[in-house]
């Protein structure tokens, strides 16, 4: 890792003054970051470290008038908060196997929204896109985890985040510190798909800091399902994240978010268009989990992806109403 | 603002300006006359009383198993390679350093983490604790992992021992399957998980005895 400059404000004003120069990188649990350094995909000249911030972490209101997560929340302490785990089981569900007990610890929730792609090629210093010589080496190389979803571009990893799919499903919004003041934006409004090389996949600028999460009201059904390779310390494979909102039993409107299947977290339209108006049972489950599937256009070893993310998200629909018929 | 250099104390400002010319040395020097360099000290110039910020040798103070260590490290430094390259404190071990294996598990603020991951300088006034000081009695989480065969090579052991501490500190009497989540964290390339299963429920009821 290279040397850098180091600061630890305590309040947001330092961290976005010290954030608001070239090659600066903000430090939460570190669990992104320090193998990014130590991997030389980032570095950065000065590291800003966000966990002296205590305005930053803690979890405030309730599921009837909404609920604050701070950014520098540990993801240990969502998941021993009970209105999570009692009326956001999508966001719960989701954290609960992040990493491992000590990532967990370190782990922030804004760290986790904002960590970096883990695509192989990207960590071993290929750059995001990982073109090299007008070729990828993504699309011509081992692209077993990449992206099934929007894949005619250069942009193949997935992104990375497991807690971004269940916020933008229970339809969360980011508050953005910066040094032209607050902004408050949708949590899918933090990522894009890069064009080129230069462009980031996250759409803050310099200087910006997430610093809460604000989740609406818990009114309707949510739920998350995820499939891993083994029940190991691992990112899923396939997440899906949904929230339902039923006027008389039927599915007056929906929230339906992948991860590991694009280079965004992917909201599929597509499936919410099929459920809207139905009445939610396994097979409107199952008609909009085909849905879900319809644009995906594989790379050339991740074609299992399709059927996993078919499975996932019929699952996901299916726990949302109470209903795991796989288990017996 | 805290403390990050003991020299200066709690004087703010000023200092925060001179540390920064002074202990960056000639990279930074030859760079206060690009854009980058040239914005921070202007920064640093309009805020005086803003936070510090440090570069290259950066002398800390970490609470190490209930002592005060005084060391010099830089800002890119682990708390894993500073506890063991220059406080000798080689409990916990360098293995994948990359948050992946468990073996540089320590116990900082009552929370098992991974040291390997940590920068020590963000550890100052934090309490950390590493498996040289726990009780190797009888009702200790060690004498449990040695009736139970629960090492063979041993690479991993400091690191389970942590992970096991941390989580009886918690939760003095884990299901097996609290045991299994809690130590999800740490691998045993081996594969001697049933014994350090059983050592960490064997461990819950002899510190129960105590």
């Amino acid at each position: 890792m290279n040397a850098f400059d180091f600061a630890a404000p305590t309040t947001v004003e330092d961290a976005v003054k010290l954030l608001g120069v070239p090659d600066a990188e903000a430090l939460s649990g570190g669990t992104d970051l320090l193998g990014r350094l130590k991997d030389y995909a980032s570095s950065p000249k000065r590291v800003v470290y966000l966990k002296d911030v205590k305005a930053l972490a803690g979890i405030s209101g309730d599921a009837t008038d909404g609920l604050t997560i701070g950014a520098g929340t540990r993801l240990a302490d969502v998941l021993a908060d009970k209105a999570v785990k009692e009326s956001y089981p999508a966001l719960w569900q989701a954290t609960l196997e992040v990493g491992t007990p000590q990532i967990r610890n370190m782990a922030t929730v804004g760290g986790n929204l904002l960590q970096r792609p883990r695509c192989w090629y990207y960590r071993a210093g290929n750059g995001l896109l990982a073109v090299k010589d007008g070729k990828s080496l993504v699309r011509e190389g081992d692209n077993r985890y990449h992206a099934i979803f929007e894949t005619d571009g250069d942009a193949l990893f997935v992104n990375p985040s497991s807690l971004a799919v269940p916020l933008i499903a229970l339809g969360a919004k980011a508050v953005v510190a910066g040094p032209r003041g607050e902004r408050t934006i949708a949590v899918e409004d933090l990522y894009q798909i890069p064009k080129s090389g230069k462009d980031s996949e996250l759409t803050l600028a310099p200087g910006e800091v997430v610093t809460k999460l604000v989740l609406p009201p818990a009114k309707g059904l949510n739920a998350s399902y995820e499939a891993r390779q083994k029940q190991a310390h691992d990112w899923p494979i396939v997440l899906a994240s949904v929230n339902l909102n039923l006027d008389d039993h039927k599915v007056a409107s929906s929230r339906i978010v992948v991860y590991g299947v694009a280079p965004i977290p992917w909201r599929s339209k597509a499936a919410e268009e099929a459920l809207a108006g139905k009445l939610l049972n396994p097979e409107s489950a199952a008609a909009a989990a085909a849905a879900s599937i319809a644009a995906a256009k594989p790379l050339s070893m991740n074609a299992y992806k399709v059927g996993l993310t078919q499975t996932v998200v019929k699952r996901a629909l299916m726990v949302a109403m109470g209903n795991r018929y796989w288990e017996g | 603002m805290r403390k990050h250099d003991p020299k200066n104390g709690e004087e703010p400002g000023g200092a925060s300006r001179r540390d920064f010319l002074r202990g960056s040395g000639l990279a930074a020097a030859s760079a206060v006359l690009t854009g980058a360099a040239t914005t921070a000290l202007d920064e640093a110039r309009a805020a005086d009383d803003g936070p510090k910020v440090l570069s290259g040798e950066v002398e800390i103070t970490l609470k190490v198993n209930g002592e005060d260590r005084k060391t010099t490290v830089e800002p890119r430094s682990t708390l894993l390679d500073t506890l063991r390259n220059r406080l000798d404190v080689t409990g916990p071990k360098r293995v994948c350093d990359r948050a992946s294996c468990g073996a540089c598990t320590a116990i900082v603020d009552g929370d098992p983490v991974y040291s390997c991951t940590t920068l020590a300088v963000t550890c100052q006034g934090k309490t950390i604790e590493t498996v040289e000081s726990f009780d190797v009695g009888e009702q200790g989480v060690p004498h449990a992992f040695h009736q139970n065969d629960g090492l063979m090579c041993g690479y991993c052991t400091p690191g389970f021992v942590t992970a096991c501490k941390a989580l009886l500190d918690k939760n003095p009497n884990p299901t097996l399957d609290e045991v299994r989540r809690g130590l999800d964290g740490n691998i045993c390339r081996c594969g001697t998980y049933i014994g350090v299963l059983q050592a960490a429920l064997d461990a819950a009821k002899a510190m129960k005895g105590a």
